[in-house]
């Protein structure tokens, strides 16, 4: 046990760690495009189910509140995102960085201001999600897929939204955001 | 809380792999691909969804057309609702949000796993935002319904 945790603790002292570099820095977009589509497909023949994660969340918190209306596989739909992105992240060159992240809004802003900032986006993010029923995941590629008009018309708010709100900060920002 | 059976879990959670896995492959963890595509500075991320969108839809479409039967849940059951007015406003209210933060629910997770320690203020904001409108409707409503992205109720998945 003593030696698991410290493995773990010099792990996680490393400022960048990879374990094999088995992946491309970045998968092609006509690679990793097509197979997302399959995994859509694949969980509707599953489980009958989008591949969204808004709703996970959602029913996460509700099952670790034990909230009586809650659907507890949700939580383990939840937990498989990051733990397959922890193994995408292992099977590349550059493998973890322990960083703050938010490289273009910490070049030009303080580390609390940037937290600031994240965390209101955050907030209007997960509450516009819940309004609209869907995220980037479940409106913009299983909604659009299943045919459904109000995914296809949420979808292309969020992007035009998205765009012009970027546009916005450039703006403001001089061009440094 | 009803407890699911252990497929779903299973299955859940493979496919919870399987997502975030590619996120991590295509790099959409990152703030700077986002960024990159919301400035229409890559296109890479556009076509990513289009080539997913163009796999999924045409394949949704036969299987639907054949009355599939799924391994855990009954008949195959596409959801198509009429676009709303909160369809539209809180897909505004995300697309803001979006670009202020940089990245979205599932890819939050894995810039988290991936060293990026502001990943973490992400995530509480974004159960705090979900809370926030599952609250306000409860009050008003009494009770939420899942919108076609979402995950919903089906015969014994729960």
């Amino acid at each position: 046990m003593p030696l698991v945790v410290g493995a773990l603790l010099q792990f996680f002292a490393m400022s960048s760690t990879t374990f094999a570099a088995l992946l491309p820095d970045r998968l092609p977009w006509y690679i990793a495009g097509p197979a997302l589509g399959l995994l859509v497909v694949g969980f509707f023949v599953m489980a009958n189910q989008p591949l969204g994660a808004t709703g996970a969340y959602v029913e996460t918190y509700k099952t670790v509140t034990r909230k009586a209306d809650a659907v507890s596989w949700r939580m383990f739909y939840f937990l498989g995102i990051p733990i397959g992105g922890f193994i995408g992240v292992a099977l590349k060159e550059d493998g973890f960085v322990r960083r703050s992240g938010y490289d273009a809004l910490r070049n030009e802003l303080s580390l609390g201001t940037t937290a600031i900032i994240v965390l209101i986006g955050a907030v209007v993010m997960g509450y516009g999600a819940r309004m609209a029923g869907g995220c980037t995941s479940g409106h913009g590629i299983c909604g659009t897929a299943q045919r459904s008009p109000a995914s296809w018309v949420a979808t292309c708010t969020f992007m035009a939204a998205a765009v012009v709100t970027t546009l916005f900060i450039r703006i403001v920002s001089g061009g440094a955001i | 809380m009803k407890k699911s059976p252990l497929a779903f879990k299973i299955v859940g959670l493979l496919f919870g792999a399987g997502f975030g896995f590619v996120l991590a492959a295509a790099n959409l963890h990152e703030y700077d691909t986002i960024h990159k595509m919301l400035r229409l500075e890559e296109i890479d991320v556009f076509l990513l969804m289009g080539g997913a969108i163009g796999v999924s839809l045409p394949l949704l479409w036969w299987l639907e057309s054949r009355k599939t039967t799924t391994a855990l849940a009954g008949t195959l059951v596409l959801s198509r609702s009429k676009p709303q007015r909160h369809h539209v406003v809180g897909g505004a209210l995300f697309g803001i949000g979006w670009a202020v933060s940089g990245t979205c629910p599932a890819p939050a997770l894995v810039m988290l796993v991936s060293g990026a320690g502001l990943a973490s203020i992400t995530i509480v904001g974004l159960f705090l935002g979900l809370n926030l409108r599952d609250a306000q409707v409860r009050r008003s409503v009494g009770t939420t319904t899942a919108g076609d992205g979402e995950h919903r109720s089906v015969a014994n998945a729960r």
